[in-house]
């Protein structure tokens, strides 16, 4: 077949037409790519792509450029600086071939109300390029849920990995519990008695940042829970004192008078000589020495920390400052952020290429490890400590993205049929194998390649069934998407517990109806708070069926016409026509319900048809397409006859549940206890429920996701 | 924005500590963690030839750019085509049509980093062999990517040993790429193994300081912040005076050895703790295994010793790593600075591992580490100095650091690998068939290539599509490299039969054709194995320790992207 319609000059795509075959060669140029990140992955993934035979990418990434991505983010130069990624990456890439269409989207990925599982189902493969945990989850639980094949990837330093990802057939990325980023430390330890210098570093880049420089916050409640967690009264109660004095120092930095002295003086000497009042608390431990300003100027407090340094092979931030030095930096630094907040910033937080920030976190720790006698940091080691700098290098990058696409193309090959093999080319094609691929350091094997494991079995995410309902929250309620789903066959509604989750935070579930408590069923979803971009999950209370998530859609513009029938019965044939509803379009064909795994290994060969499987209908007039049932884990249509089998156990729900946790813990609804009494104990189980109709869930999820620094920055 | 400015100048100038970290700093921040400062001042010196300006070329060269290397050739005399347009980025997309491949593609590359020195050269490759020799030498590296086997063979006959040489071959989603030098030392190895603690062979101060501890007595909290090392020490000393049956000093020799005694050792560990939850004893007890791993110089550390014994200095670099060597082979035999174990010791590092402790407690552990690391490197440097070689402070440390994981490698001569032989390949066709067929696949095709009976991807030379004309050229190719393959190997050597016709294939389908995912990839690895060279940090692909006479090892990395592998052949 002539492919002229993507070539411009003669024999520009003859290299990768020669190796990948005409025909999948065209197939590249119809692919909807979607590339999640523009970084250094991302800018190596849109020049393959590009030189693939590649047409239509769609490139997203929230970040603007800076200095220190110019080592290994090629498409951009020092001209770009501050420009939006995804918008210089698309135009530079563009360039070398006018054919290419690549959109560009300068966004957070993981708004759930633009990206939900509809606006994921418009690619045929998504690419992750992305350097922090919490949005590769997202976009993985999106493709799985939407039944859209990915490769995930991930570099740091000379190391790397590739790992492609089809829902239900592969592990999917959560599949293996991922190791957490960042470490916690208790509050004392930050507040009132650190012993190494990070937590220095944490006190002055979490604490005296937002004290100084960030909203004003209670920071009662850090110390409310820390007090719950049962750490010392005394101890807090003085820090209550520390903290309500702040009032005063932010006003003085605020009025663009010169504050530093007066920050200086209250945190490391007038605090510390608070702290040196509490006794008790340095029977154990070396007391701290109250720093005093005037003193530091005149060069005391130095013990040949900086000035007799070796003169070796060094970056100018890897030299160690003086204590001189030191408090001269914290003092032009304070009033560099002064000088910003009197002027046009109202808050500032952290950022480790953000120097004045930098600067300052490094001088107030410095001088905070000086009064508690820890050895110092060099710049160089606070920006590594502070910014969780991950090592980032071109070559490993490009690896990568090779591999990416490799991968890429292995996934959108083996959808159709193998290219013009014939028995005369024996050549492989390149679909034979999915690898999860890993760069190593050993030398003597660079690569390791691995052939793509199946789900895990207890996987929270990937073996739930999908499917999504669009409908207008405010006019559909809980029990027309439920019921909706289920059709009229059995089990009946109330056999389900029916619970909220955003994407963006699976494990913080919400419950809005279990069998006992039923109040919600036949309220709107805007009433009970959940959204579009929002899931239902629906789950079985005696555990015999997989769990069904439902993702909320919105209806599509031009949905004059509806397409579906809320009451329909399983069984019905032909006679589901009924009357529909305008504001809710179920899937075609609804999602089948599966029994759990464990469930059917229990009952052995004892199965025997329930409900029969649903049978295929007649398309309505606005289906979702028969991709709904595409993740349907396990296509056994024989459902158990037994009605009441024993208690199986659950994953999902809880918020990540250690695997100690008793099995009745694991799941709610196996607790039986009867509502509204069963909320305490729900709360237990690390779930929320919802008070009042009032309470946002993505609150709930921003609580979690807030958290500070516990993101693994793998660029 | 000063880019340009020397790493060197940007290192020494240190000013107020308040200014803003240089431009430059701040742009290789991310790589600087990796390799230092020291290796990016390598890099930044090191001058590089690439030949010719291919896509994969090109994606090596991307590499090297971008992380700041000092200065780079590209040579080619051919002019860009249609297909290179469509498969190299870093030309001017159709623009670059029928202009020199050598200078668009320069122009590409300078763009992405003001502070390299990029030239293009579109002399004919065989006519600088013949007539500027010196000049070829002049370069630290050459990289040659999938270049015509007889003028491979005279470059690297050139080269050899001083200018290193990267030959790179691919065709498809195969390739090969290997480093040709006669010895490469690394004393920045970034090992993942740590130096020894000498938990059994304990320094007088520490001994004597795990000794004086009232364990029994001492205020509880400093009892749970005792470090795990002092621990096992005492542990250790107490088991031996145990088993001699002495009060006083054991003779400092012995170890749990059975798996009997091992428990009972650990269980001894458990029994010293005082209260149930004390972690700074639960991490003595998970770390007791350092008790009865016997410190020791590594084996491939003590081979040096021979290897620099016997070998002549030849340049003056490898001159002080000998004399280094030489001075750690005479501290390994006597060091002074440890009276009960004067031999077989490397010199002890100040580096400790983190550790339950308390601050106070790990401060005066380190300072008993650093005041006898000082000692016996005093030692060090006595013996040192008697070598008459000048070497600067800042290189006794890291070596001395480093001295646990020295690593020296060799590599071979390309005529030595292109294609080997025929014994060493007809057993490589046994122990790794496929690693074997893949260098032997392309070693026929570059001699093919050379003698133009293997046509180079052009849009006119073959069909578009698989047409009868297609097949048998291709079955053709085939024949053609299996007859190739046989000149190489003993008469009578058994082809891997399914993995031959695969390979063949591939070839066949494409000789030379350079496919994007492959040259990104190659483009990387090959990028990383040249840093590795030029900064001597962390460890290339080799033929195997330099110290070791097994010949086995070819130091050919062998790349199958069809099912995603890697080998070393």
């Amino acid at each position: 077949m002539p492919t002229t319609t993507t070539t411009t000059v003669a024999g520009r795509t003859k290299h990768a037409k020669a190796i990948l075959g005409d025909e999948l060669h065209k197939k590249l140029g119809e692919t909807k790519v979607l590339v999640v990140g523009a970084g250094g992955i991302g800018c190596e993934l849109i020049k393959t792509l590009v030189l693939s035979g590649f047409i239509d990418i769609t490139l997203l990434d929230l970040d603007t450029i800076d200095l220190s991505n110019l080592n290994r983010q090629f498409l951009f130069r020092t001209t770009h600086i501050k420009k939006p990624k995804s918008l210089i990456a698309a135009s530079v890439a563009s360039t070398f071939n006018p054919l290419v269409d690549i959109t560009p989207i300068q966004d957070n990925i993981m708004d759930s109300e633009k990206y939900h599982v509809d606006w994921f189902r418009g690619f045929d493969i998504v690419l992750n390029a992305l350097d922090n945990l919490e949005a590769r989850k997202y976009v993985g639980r999106m493709c799985v849920a939407g039944g859209v094949k990915m490769v995930e990837s991930g570099t740091a330093g000379y190391l790397g990995q590739v790992q492609p990802i089809v829902g239900g057939v592969t592990e999917c990325f959560e599949c293996m519990e991922k190791p957490k980023g960042g470490k916690t430390y208790p509050v004392c330890t930050i507040r009132s008695t650190p012993s190494l210098p990070i937590h220095c570093v944490v006190w002055s880049k979490s604490y005296l940042m937002g004290q100084l420089f960030g909203v004003d916050e209670d920071a009662g409640a850090e110390l409310d829970e820390a007090e719950k967690q049962g750490e010392n009264a005394e101890e807090i109660a003085n820090l209550r004192k520390e903290a309500e004095s702040f009032a005063q120092v932010r006003a003085a930095i605020r009025s663009g008078g010169p504050a530093a002295r007066m920050i200086f003086d209250k945190i490391f000497n007038t605090d510390i000589k608070r702290l040196l009042s509490m006794s008790d608390m340095w029977n154990h431990r070396a007391s701290p020495v109250p720093l005093d300003f005037d003193r530091i100027m005149q060069g005391e407090n130095e013990n040949g920390n900086g000035s007799k340094q070796k003169q070796t092979v060094a970056l100018k931030d890897q030299k160690k400052l003086t204590t001189k030095e030191n408090l001269e930096l914290f003092v032009s630094s304070v009033s560099a952020l002064s000088a910003r907040l009197s002027s046009t910033e109202t808050v500032i937080e952290f950022d480790k290429d953000d120097d004045d920030t930098l600067n300052f976190v490094t001088a107030a720790s410095n001088l905070r490890s000086l009064a508690y006698g820890i050895p110092q940091k060099t710049k160089w080691e606070v920006k590594e400590m502070a910014g969780n700098i991950i090592p980032a290098i071109a070559t490993t990058n490009a690896i990568i993205a090779g591999l990416i696409v490799l991968q890429g193309v292995n996934l959108i090959a083996s959808s159709f049929s193998p290219p013009t093999s014939t028995p005369t080319s024996p050549s492989p094609s390149p679909l034979s194998s999915l690898r999860n691929i890993h760069i190593q350091l050993k030398p003597s094997v660079p690569l390791s390649a691995i052939t793509t494991s199946r789900p895990n079995p207890a996987c929270g995410i990937c073996r739930d069934i999908y499917t999504v309902v669009r409908c207008d929250p405010l006019r559909a309620t809980l029990r027309d998407v439920v019921q909706g789903v289920l059709g009229l066959s059995p089990p009946p509604i109330s056999e389900f517990t029916i619970f909220a989750s955003s994407p963006s935070a699976p494990s913080a579930t919400r419950i809005l109806a279990d069998p006992d408590w039923e109040d919600n069923l036949d309220r709107t979803l805007g009433s009970v708070n959940v959204r579009c971009g929002m899931f239902v999950n629906v789950v079985h209370e005696e555990g015999v069926w997989e769990t069904i998530s439902v993702g909320i859609g919105g209806l599509p513009p031009d949905a004059g016409c509806y397409g579906g029938n809320a009451n329909r019965n399983r069984n019905a044939e032909g006679e589901g026509e009924g009357e529909g509803i305008p504001w809710l379009m179920l899937p075609d064909p609804l999602p089948r319900l599966v029994v759990r795994k464990e469930e059917k290994e229990k009952s052995g060969g004892t199965n025997t048809p329930l409900p029969p499987p649903p049978v295929e209908r007649a398309s309505l007039k606005r289906g979702l397409g028969e991709d709904d049932d595409i993740v349907v884990l396990d296509s056994n249509d024989n459902h158990s006859a037994d009605a009441h089998p024993p208690a199986a156990k659950r994953r999902k729900t809880s918020s990540n549940p250690p695997p100690s946790t008793p099995p009745e813990r694991q799941h709610p609804a196996r607790a039986g206890f009867s509502s509204p009494s069963k909320k305490r104990k729900l709360e237990e189980d690390g779930l929320v429920l919802m008070e009042s109709a009032e309470e946002l869930l993505d609150d709930i999820s921003e609580d979690i996701n807030g958290g500070e620094g516990d993101v693994i920055v793998i660029d | 924005m000063n880019d340009s400015q020397p790493l060197e100048t940007a290192t020494t100038s240190i000013q107020a500590p308040s200014g803003a970290p240089d431009a430059k700093t701040r742009r290789y921040d991310r790589q600087l963690r990796l390799w230092a400062a020291s290796g990016q001042a390598a890099l930044e010196s090191a001058r590089i030839l690439v030949i010719p300006a291919t896509a994969t070329a090109t994606s090596i060269l991307k590499n090297l750019v971008l992380p700041g290397l000092g200065h780079f050739t590209v040579m080619d005399d051919k002019a860009v085509t249609g297909a290179d347009a469509g498969n190299n980025f870093f030309l001017d997309g159709s623009k670059s049509i029928g202009k020199s491949r050598a200078e668009e593609a320069v122009k590409g590359l300078m763009e992405m980093n003001d502070g390299v020195e990029g030239v293009a050269d579109v002399r004919d490759i065989d006519e600088v062999l013949k007539n500027d020799q010196g000049w070829l030498k002049s370069f630290n590296i050459v990289v040659a990517h999938n270049v015509d086997s007889d003028v491979l063979d005279d470059l690297a006959a050139l080269l050899w040993p001083e200018t290193h040489l990267v030959v790179v071959n691919s065709a498809g989603f195969l390739a090969e790429f290997s480093v040709h030098y006669r010895e490469h030392q690394v004393i920045e190895s970034h090992s993942e193994t740590s130096a020894s603690l000498r938990i059994d062979q304990a320094f007088p101060a520490l001994l004597e300081y795990a000794m004086s501890l009232p364990l029994d007595t001492m205020d509880i909290t400093d009892h749970t912040h005792i470090p795990f090392p002092v621990i096992l020490v005492r542990a250790l000393e107490e088991w031996r005076r145990e088993r001699e049956q002495v009060t006083g000093p054991s003779s400092g020799i012995g170890s749990p050895r059975t798996s009997a005694e091992k428990k009972a050792f650990k269980e001894r560990i458990r029994a010293m703790m005082r209260k149930f939850d004390e972690e700074n004893f639960e991490e003595a007890e998970a770390q007791a295994f350092k008790c009865w791993t016997p410190t020791v110089v590594p084996s491939e550390v003590r081979e040096l010793f021979t290897l620099y014994s016997l070998s002549k200095p030849s340049s003056s670099t490898s001159s002080s790593f000998a004399a280094l060597i030489s001075a750690l082979s005479q501290f390994v035999q006597n060091n002074p600075a440890s009276p009960q174990y004067t031999s077989g010791l490397l010199p002890l590092t100040s580096s400790l591992p983190d550790m339950k402790s308390s601050t106070e407690e790990y401060v005066k552990l380190q300072k008993l580490y650093r005041a006898q690391s000082e000692k016996e490197k005093q030692v060090f440097k006595d013996y040192l100095s008697k070598r008459q070689v000048d070497v600067d402070d800042v290189t006794i440390d890291v070596f001395l650091k480093n001295s646990h994981a020295l690593k020296v490698l060799k590599g071979r001569e390309w005529k030595d690998i292109n294609p080997g032989s025929k014994e060493l390949l007809a057993d490589k066709l046994s122990t790794n068939p496929k690693e074997a067929a893949i260098h032997l696949a392309l070693a026929a095709a570059r001699k093919l290539r050379a003698q133009g009976v293997l046509p180079l991807l052009d849009p006119t030379s073959r069909p578009n599509n698989t047409s009868i004309k297609g097949i048998l050229d291709q079955n053709n190719l085939k024949d053609l490299l299996t007859a190739e393959v046989r000149t190489f190997l003993p008469p009578g050597t058994e082809l891997p039969e399914a993995d031959w016709s695969i390979i063949s294939g591939e070839i066949a389908r494409a000789p030379s054709a350079d496919l994007p995912t492959t040259a990104a990839f190659l483009g990387g690895l090959v990028a990383q194995e040249v840093i590795k060279m030029i900064t001597k940090q962390y460890i290339p692909i080799s033929a195997g320790n330099a110290a070791s006479t097994a010949n086995e090892r070819m130091g050919i990395c062998v790349i199958d992207l069809v099912e995603t592998w890697t080998g070393i052949l």
